[in-house]
């Protein structure tokens, strides 16, 4: 059999590349869509953006470096963290008024059942070990002001999906 | 390559011409050896077809990555998996027709990696650099596979060969094999990651063609070689040695036909003898040692390429000199020479480099000399320009390089001319020699 140009085969290919963005679209919206609560996480000052699939804000956390609790002070244990956000009273006032900014209070390596820990991938940046929590990046439309946003000078409005997922909803400016 | 197929398309008219063969005979000669070729089926309007649905999927994938934030984002992923679905089934109705079919095929190569930008930028997506890659090519290759046209298949081969390059010299993401600083050496699946991938690329390229996946794998394991990875080397000795074999695997298994000589394999085969001799000025190895000693790992890599080169140089074919001429022996040598002259540097001192300094340039200057003769024995004009551009580069190179005075420098120019003039007239007495022979 000529494999080569076989309609037959090319339609399967092309229905299981769909069923791929599909099942992947469908997953991504069903694991956001919780009702966990709102927060805010600050961001610190790392280089703004690049061009790259589309024009985006790079941002840095000040949780991408946890402390507190069980969290390691200076790990070569690269991996998978769960990391524990709380409100200890931290505040910053956006158009919306004051809001509460999270911080990182502990650590674990297992993920625990109770709410309010998220998901982390420790890698190795330039200063060191780095907690990615996979929302480094908020894409704006090019023409989007925010885009000459600097990490600091925003906050990073996110919630906790059903996999531990940090899911970044939007970016607030600080007054 | 193109340049052999005019020639051959020259020569074939002429016979025509001189009415040796018909004009119908020659053009079937000639189609019968095009359809060897990779690109056979790429005539101009293909290649434009191809260009066309190169610029309307960057385009895409621009206006895309533009982001349309006023539109709803369940409207986007609907939007596009249609478009996809359109797009891929247009270029499977379209398949008879390279006109639709080329620029349809090039869009839907595209359409994953256009997938990914999209949902990274609906869901504020962030990660692994690598893997957006990854995906595109393990989405990409089953179609690029099945295509009847090998373009797609390029692209994907390419796209492989990139994210092998770009993720194992990074020292983050799943593909990493070059250490962190101050971190844990990666972890062993990396390399298995990193292989596979490999696998891909040389098993997705079109046709029987070897030379460029070979070369792109061998350049590639030369480089983890360098870097500061699990087979990382660095005394020179070792260096040299799986530089020298790598190279005399490239040339002996990347050839791509069995009458002709391997281009490029052989150009870096030359390129890395001529860089040795440079090892006249070798000042030890203290430069290379300040990053540690060599792995284990690369260690026996690099005996293992250098058994390979060895038993390759010995039971195959030498593609140094043209194949089935009556300097198979001298090629040979030359082949196993190269790698052996590593083994002066194992006790790397300024006497030893400069051995294997003057054992390139005596490789350079026979490979020259051989090539001359072969060529004029064979009437090819392009293998003996090949041995004069060798020696003559060599003996330029070593005037400048090691004479330094003008007067022992043009003295040594002289010299090297007349030499060059007695062996121009011994050729040429040679060719008549043969000629006159053949008459009789």
């Amino acid at each position: 059999m000529n494999w080569k140009g076989n309609a037959g085969y090319l339609r399967l290919v092309l229905g299981a590349q769909l069923l791929f963005f599909a099942a992947w679209g469908g997953w991504l919206v069903v694991s956001r869509n919780t009702d966990s609560p709102e927060f805010h996480l600050a961001t610190e000052p790392v280089d703004p953006r690049d061009l790259f699939s589309g024009t985006y804000v790079a941002l840095n956390y000040e949780i991408s470096s946890p402390r507190g609790g069980r969290c390691p002070r200076r790990t070569r244990d690269l991996g998978r963290l769960f990391v524990k956000l709380e409100d200890k009273g931290k505040k910053a006032v956006t158009k919306d008024g004051e809001v509460s900014v999270y911080e990182a209070t502990d650590c674990h390596t297992n993920p625990p059942q109770e709410p309010g820990w998220a998901k982390a991938d420790m890698t190795y940046r330039f200063g060191g070990p780095v907690a990615m929590y996979g929302i480094e990046r908020f894409y704006l439309n090019e023409n989007d002001p925010r885009k000459d946003a600097k990490s600091g000078s925003v906050l990073a409005k996110v919630k906790i999906d059903r996999n531990h997922n940090l899911v970044l909803l939007d970016l607030v400016e600080k007054f | 390559m193109a340049s052999y197929y005019k020639k051959f398309k020259a020569d074939l008219d002429a016979s025509a011409g001189a009415g040796i063969i018909t004009p119908e005979q020659a053009a079937a000669v000639y189609e019968r050896a095009l359809a060897g070729s990779p690109f056979a089926s790429f005539r101009a309007a293909h290649w434009i077809g191809a260009a066309a649905g190169l610029f309307v999927a960057l385009g895409i994938i621009l206006i895309v990555a533009s982001n349309w934030d006023k539109i709803d984002s369940y409207t986007k992923l609907f939007a596009f998996l249609l478009l996809f679905a359109g797009m891929g089934e247009a270029a499977i109705r379209l398949d008879e027709k390279p006109a639709a079919a080329v620029p349809l095929e090039m869009i839907w190569f595209f359409m994953p990696i256009l997938g990914i930008g999209l949902y990274a930028q609906i869901f504020n997506l962030s990660g692994d650099p690598v893997k957006p890659y990854l995906v595109w090519a393990a989405l990409a290759s089953p179609a690029a596979l099945l295509s009847r046209r090998p373009f797609a298949a390029y692209l994907c081969s390419a796209l492989l060969f990139f994210t092998l390059y770009y993720g194992t010299l990074s020292s983050n993401g799943m593909l990493a094999l070059t250490a962190a600083r101050a971190a844990d050496p990666q972890p062993l699946w990396h390399w298995g990651l990193a292989l596979a991938v490999l696998a891909g690329g040389a098993a997705v390229f079109p046709g029987r063609k070897l030379s460029l996946p070979l070369g792109a794998s061998v350049i590639w394991l030369f480089i983890m070689m360098l870097a500061d990875t699990a087979i990382k080397l660095r005394s020179s000795g070792l260096i040299l040695l799986s530089g020298m074999s790598l190279a005399v695997l490239w040339l002996t298994y990347g050839s791509e036909r069995d009458d002709e000589r391997a281009s490029l394999p052989l150009k870096v085969w030359l390129g890395a003898v001529y860089f040795t001799t440079f090892f006249w000025h070798y000042g030890g190895d203290e430069l290379v040692n300040h990053s540690g000693p060599d792995t284990s790992a690369g260690g026996a890599l690099a005996w293992l390429l250098f058994a390979g080169g060895l038993l390759s140089v010995v039971f195959r074919p030498q593609r140094l000199l043209p194949a089935g001429s009556r300097d198979e022996t001298a090629g040979k040598v030359m082949l196993a020479a190269s790698m052996l002259c590593s083994f002066f540097l194992f006790d790397a001192n300024e006497a030893t480099a400069k051995a294997v300094a003057i054992t390139a340039n005596l490789l350079l200057a026979a490979f020259g000399t051989v090539s001359i003769i072969s060529g004029a024995r064979d009437s090819s004009e392009k293998q003996i320009n090949l041995g004069v551009a060798v020696l003559t580069l060599t003996a330029v190179t070593r005037f400048i390089d090691i004479f330094g005075t003008m007067l022992k420098s043009g003295m040594a120019f002289i010299v090297t001319g007349v030499a060059f003039g007695a062996l121009a007239y011994f050729v040429n007495k040679g060719r008549k020699a043969l000629i006159e022979s053949v008459k009789k």
